[in-house]
């Protein structure tokens, strides 16, 4: 049982980061019904650039974290205006594939940086070791990323609620045209869909890197297990999303600790979310929360 | 009585005419000198060339496939690899105890079948989450094969064929060989390709893409429709994964991992999604494309004075293959979203209607 709980607590704190990641995905498809296939890139650069801020220009480390996030958040902003600005209009399966073509450009780019292969670690900033209750322990690293979450979490529910620009986003989810109609500018709604998604991108990928350290297959893997975590939420939920995330993070850890005996070579914790994924679709294609879609003609 | 050799343009006038597969005489002539020309090709060639076309003509299978699944039905897959990859390893199971005319359309069966069950969400969801279904499949393909001990856990599994019919075949005529039966495997698929969707199936694809609801007013089945669509696909990609494992003499998972699912989307895009040419055009430009940049890291590594600005742990290689792809997908679906068949097209109505301008 103490087993279980400990599972449980890790699992919370991973699916934690993808709830993260998934928030800015989820708003890219709530607000243009594009799949970004190139979100897992835009986590390893968010967390490749805070710690080339930290450990080469030797900045500290929650003002690189601040500037990589700006700076992946900008990054998002400029692949909506170059890329994706030109593409209105066209078929959104072109846009689609678009993404996926400039997932492997920035692939290719990391590749050309130091950070293609290899593991890094940011500087430590946090006190080794971590917090015990009734035989359960939990991390420091891993209470920021919990903690990270929830402020962003907040943020975005403040943001979406409150702020026109948030409820001006989410009226241009619900009907382009009704919004177009009433004076939202669809075209800032879609560049700062693309910045904020961007911005969680980074936050998740500095968060991921603070917990495991740096890989690019990794931070990788972390944007592929996003979409398993949409799609359990349901596509064009929010809460979908951060539910989605913690379901797949807490499935993966239990996986890791009860069924990887049972494989040989282990690595269930890898395709358990994958696997979860095709079984949503064949039983429960909109996910936990999604809206269903129904045509009338 | 117009004369059918100097035919312009399109005069058809019944249905009969618009279902034909030729046009013109022309074309059925140029078709011919075509098919002699690529037979007569590799006795002209090195072993080395005939190898780079051998893996384009593969390509092109794996490509036809996914033009009737993204080009056609215009679901998005990004598990070509994987389905191609079933094939393969069908192959390499089955390979010892049977003749290579079976064991090749066994691996496109199966994956068909596997097309299937992948596909399984289209008859209730539109395309958008059919991408997703076939990333997860390509995760756990690949995932599975490292585990099971039955494929080498995706180390290479040989797969030997030393002679056909009593024609031995050895590391001279090795090439060659594989040559003529590729070609002969890709003029199939190329004319089973055709006349399937230039019927009444084929129709139905085209309808259900452009306009489901529409569709099903017309009494089509949209999820049936796209089901097969996901079936047929992955046929092709099973077909040419067969090829695959007998022209490599082995299997490998690293020939169908993600990466290379997203290549075989990039063949299907620069070379305009939706057709024959293209199928072709496609493969063989993305293959050169590989060649060029892996000769074009090859002399960079090469040069010294290039080779200090590059700092330690960069591999070029890795880096310049996803680069170029990426760019050439985004490119070409921004600049010509109809690939090279769009410029094969322009130059063919320009000799077609010369001396005249249209």
């Amino acid at each position: 049982m103490g087993n279980f709980l400990q599972f449980l607590v890790s699992g919370v704190a991973v699916g934690s980061i993808y709830a993260l990641a998934a928030l800015g995905f989820v708003l890219i498809y709530k607000s243009s019904r594009v799949i970004n296939f190139a979100h897992g890139q835009f986590i390893a650069i968010g967390a490749f650039a805070a710690y080339a801020l930290a450990a080469w220009a030797k900045l500290p480390f929650w003002l690189a974290a601040l500037l990589a996030i700006l700076a992946t958040a900008l990054l998002g902003f400029a692949v909506e205006r170059v890329f994706l600005k030109r593409m209105v209009g066209q078929p959104i399966i072109s846009v689609i594939m678009v993404t996926i073509g400039l997932a492997s450009v920035l692939d290719g780019l990391l590749y050309l940086t130091p950070f293609g292969s290899g593991n890094f670690s940011y500087p430590p900033f946090l006190p080794p070791g971590g917090l015990s209750l009734g035989g359960v322990s939990i991390s420091y690293t891993q209470l920021l990323a919990i903690g990270f979450t929830a402020v962003f979490l907040l943020l975005f529910t403040w943001f979406f609620q409150r702020s026109t620009l948030g409820v001006s986003m989410r009226a241009v989810a619900d009907d382009q045209m009704a919004s177009m109609s009433v004076g939202v500018s669809v075209e800032r709604v879609f560049a700062l869909a693309w910045a904020v998604a961007g911005l969680t991108a980074a936050a998740a990928g500095i968060v991921v890197g603070t917990v495991s350290g740096l890989n690019q297959g990794g931070l990788i893997g972390i944007g592929l297990a996003v979409f398993p975590a949409v799609i359990l939420g349901g596509l064009d939920s929010v809460l979908g999303a951060v539910v989605g995330g913690v379901i797949i993070g807490v499935l993966q850890q239990l996986a890791a600790g009860y069924l990887n005996q049972f494989v040989p070579g282990g690595g269930t914790e890898y395709v358990l979310p994958f696997v979860v994924l095709l079984v949503t679709l064949w039983f429960k294609p909109y996910g936990l929360f999604g809206i269903e879609e129904i045509e009338r003609v | 009585m117009r004369n059918p050799w100097a035919q312009t343009g399109n005069y058809r006038t019944r249905y009969e005419q618009d279902v034909t597969i030729f046009a013109t005489y022309r074309e059925i002539v140029s078709v011919v000198l075509l098919l002699v020309a690529l037979g007569l090709l590799p006795l002209l060639l090195e072993r080395s060339q005939v190898l780079v076309l051998n893996f384009t003509f593969i390509y092109a299978i794996a490509v036809l496939g996914l033009n009737i699944t993204t080009g056609y039905a215009g679901l998005i897959s990004v598990g070509q690899a994987a389905f191609v990859g079933v094939g393969a390893y069908t192959v390499a199971l089955t390979a010892p105890h049977l003749p290579f005319w079976l064991t090749v359309p066994m691996g496109g069966l199966v994956a068909a079948g596997f097309g299937w069950i992948v596909g399984l969400p289209s008859l209730r969801v539109k395309h958008l989450y059919l991408a997703l279904a076939t990333l997860a499949f390509q995760e756990i393909f690949v995932w599975s094969v490292g585990r099971i001990p039955a494929l080498a856990q995706g180390a290479a599994i040989p797969v030997e064929m030393r002679n056909f019919l009593g024609y031995e075949i050895g590391f001279r005529n090795h090439n060659h060989f594989w040559y003529y039966v590729i070609l002969l495997v890709l003029l199939l698929m190329v004319m089973a390709w055709r006349n399937l969707l230039r019927g009444k199936y084929g129709r139905a694809l085209i309808a259900v893409r452009d306009n489901d609801r529409a569709a099903d007013a017309m009494g089509m089945d949209p999820g049936r429709t796209k089901l097969l669509a996901f079936a047929l696909g992955a046929f092709y990609g099973g077909i040419a994964g067969g090829l695959l494992a007998y022209f490599q003499r082995a299997v490998v998972i690293e020939e169908f991992t993600l990466a290379k699912s997203v290549t075989f989307l990039a063949m299907a895009i620069v070379g305009g999604l939706g057709t024959v040419v293209g199928s072709l055009l496609g493969p063989a430009f993305i293959e050169y494309l590989r060649l060029g940049m892996e000769r074009l890291s090859e002399a960079i590594k090469n040069n010294p004075s290039v080779q200090q600005v590059i700092p330690a742990g960069v591999d070029l290689a890795s880096a310049l293959l996803p680069l170029a792809f990426g760019l050439v997908i985004v490119l070409f679906l921004m600049f010509e979203p109809r690939g090279l068949y769009n410029w094969w097209r322009l130059i063919r109505s320009y000799f077609r209607t010369w001396p005249f301008k249209y």
